[in-house]
């Protein structure tokens, strides 16, 4: 996929997205910058303005409308803005007016902004990975990204971006999941996840989950949903397992597993909990609401 | 509970127990200002990786015990002195000056005092003009007097207003002219050298707390992250009133390094909403009037 002659329409989406919510003198500042990184390939300029967009522009969430969000798809399926800042914004719309018609020129400047990235500015760029031209060749950039222990980092990878489901191989791709995991990070916002569900990340899945049991913790309730595809005997003893647990969370979780897997005995086993059942059926409890809430209790606690 | 800025900590070389002492002790925010290793660096690369550290994954770090981390941009004295590679570090600092939670260029100035490190400094204040940057001063631990009088002298030469420049390591023998010239004085209380907290007590005493700023410079030596809140709990042991202490210990540096506007104290006092994705409506757990955000049970990764 060359996302080269993407970039002017995404560029404009962008403008006109975040006009509505920024002070006219930033958004002025922002289109001068644009159009002199448009028009010189001087990295510096790029540099400078890309840092300095944080003195113009603030992290608050960007309001995207629904018309907004369909419009975003048709830029670039799985393209999810409304999961943006204003400021990564702003920083989206000047690596993207970056000229793109020397690769290695290109590539050599981005390496550097990936290489001397705040905090904030890597999680600007590593969103952007959909939106940005030569696609095939981000691929191990996109897996370095998620090598980081930085969360924000993390994230911007890995929640609400389709890269990682459309270019990772099956490797990549359970690497990822699992140590979203671990992180604890809201499983639900990763893209396409039940689509690359595979029977080789259930088994490390149900592994990393008893190694928890096995140190006396509790089991993150989202993991059950990549296991529910490949459930056999001996996984629905660890399901089981699951819904002994005291934590209401991780009992939902293994029931709607249940509720989802192909594995006959796994219904069967469901309709002993009528209650919760009930709920699943009602569209009550689901993956999004069972991480959310999970994620909540991990603020608090 | 008294709330600490600690603004001259080089918290790549502390430890996690560090960080949650110092969150225990009241401190809310830190400054780790660029430095030296302990020994020179070689090559560029070993720069450009430790200003990423600072503005990557120390920031990180420090959040996820609820502190807040800035940093200065800037090269050392000691490190100016190899001209090679002086010269290519300067190549990278613009592109971390202008960065989100960089307070100052610093910490810049002097060592032996060669034509190197004359350069270099002289080179830094102008990059601190064009950013409009505040400069944190090294002042140097061998002929320091003099060595304090010329750091003055050249960042006027160059045009720079007392109050954007703030000179640490004083001691008795240096703050009375810094505080006359118009600067921030920084005392950075190391156990054992240097200066003390009973010897910061009396400099309390004398000078008052106007443009007074006490730090720890903790770093990979012998030196002590809590050195600000003990220095604090020594004052008021001493009757220094607590006015005094507040702005010695605390206001006096935001004061002068918010004057970069990348440093206010609504950072930690009422954050901007973190991840609105995973809040439910009308929670409001990672906001709150005067408590300090501790941001830091969510985020703990383990390793």
């Amino acid at each position: 996929m060359s996302a080269s002659n993407l970039s002017p329409q995404v560029i404009d989406y962008l403008i006109d997205l975040l006009s509505t919510q920024a002070e006219a003198d930033s958004m002025n500042w922002l289109k001068n910058q644009s159009g002199e990184i448009k028009g010189s390939a001087k990295a510096m300029k790029l540099y400078i303005a890309f840092g300095k967009a944080s003195r113009h522009f603030d992290k608050v969430p960007l309001q995207v409308s629904e018309a907004q969000t369909k419009e975003a798809e048709q830029h670039r399926k799985g393209f999810t803005p409304s999961a943006w800042d204003k400021l990564q914004t702003a920083r989206a719309i000047l690596i993207l007016s970056y000229p793109q018609t020397d690769e290695g020129l290109w590539f050599k400047t981005m390496n550097q902004l990936f290489e001397t990235g705040d905090m904030q500015e890597l999680k600007s760029l590593y969103a952007a990975l959909p939106i940005l031209p030569f696609q095939d060749k981000l691929l191990e950039r996109a897996i370095e990204g998620l090598r980081t222990n930085m969360t924000l980092v993390f994230d911007a990878v890995s929640l609400d971006n389709p890269y990682p489901s459309e270019y990772f191989d099956e490797r990549a791709w359970n690497q990822m999941l699992l140590k979203a995991v671990f992180m604890q990070r809201p499983l639900f916002l990763i893209q396409n996840a039940d689509q690359r569900a595979n029977e080789n990340l259930a088994s490390i899945l149900i592994d990393f989950a008893h190694e928890r049991w096995a140190a006396g913790r509790n089991v993150m309730p989202e993991l059950w949903r990549y296991v529910a595809p490949f459930f056999n005997d001996s996984r629905l003893e660890d399901i089981e397992k699951a819904v002994d647990s005291d934590d209401i969370m991780e009992k939902q979780g293994a029931l709607l597993a249940c509720h989802q897997s192909p594995f006959p005995k796994a219904k069967a086993y469901l309709s002993k909990f009528p209650e919760i059942q009930r709920d699943i059926k009602a569209g009550k409890i689901t993956w999004e609401s069972i991480g959310k809430t999970f994620a909540e209790t991990l603020i608090k606690n | 509970m008294e709330m600490y800025i600690d603004p001259h900590l080089h918290a790549v070389s502390r430890t996690t127990d560090d960080y949650e002492a110092m969150r225990k002790a009241g401190v809310v925010a830190i400054i780790e200002p660029a430095f030296w290793l302990g020994q020179p660096r070689t090559e560029v690369g070993s720069f450009k990786d430790y200003f990423s550290t600072l503005v990557g994954w120390e920031r990180f770090r420090a959040k996820q015990f609820g502190i807040v981390h800035y940093c200065t941009i800037g090269l050392n004295s000691k490190e100016a002195n190899n001209e090679a590679l002086a010269e290519e570090v300067m190549e990278l600092l613009p592109l971390y000056a202008t960065k989100e939670g960089v307070v100052a260029i610093g910490e810049i100035g002097y060592d032996d005092q060669t034509a190197a490190e004359d350069k270099y400094y002289r080179l830094q204040l102008e990059l601190a003009k064009e950013v409009e940057l505040p400069v944190l001063i090294h002042t140097p631990h061998r002929d320091k007097k003099k060595g304090t009088t010329r750091s003055m002298d050249v960042s006027e030469e160059h045009g720079l207003p007392p109050q954007m420049v703030i000179v640490d390591h004083n001691n008795e023998e240096t703050v009375k002219e810094v505080l006359d010239r118009g600067y921030w004085a920084a005392f950075t209380i190391y156990p054992h050298t240097k200066m003390g907290s009973d010897r910061m007590v009396e400099i309390v005493k004398k000078y008052g707390p106007e443009r007074i700023i006490v730090d720890s410079a903790a770093d990979w030596g012998i030196s002590d992250p809590l050195a600000v809140p003990k220095t604090a709990a020594l004052m008021r042991k001493n009757g220094i009133p607590e006015e005094h202490i507040r702005m010695t210990c605390y206001q006096n540096a935001l004061t002068a390094y918010s004057q970069s506007g990348q440093m206010e104290e609504s950072d930690w006092l009422a954050p901007e909403p973190v991840d609105q994705r995973l809040k439910h409506a009308g929670n409001s757990v990672l906001r709150g009037g005067q408590t300090p955000r501790v941001e830091g049970s969510s985020e703990a990764v383990e390793n």
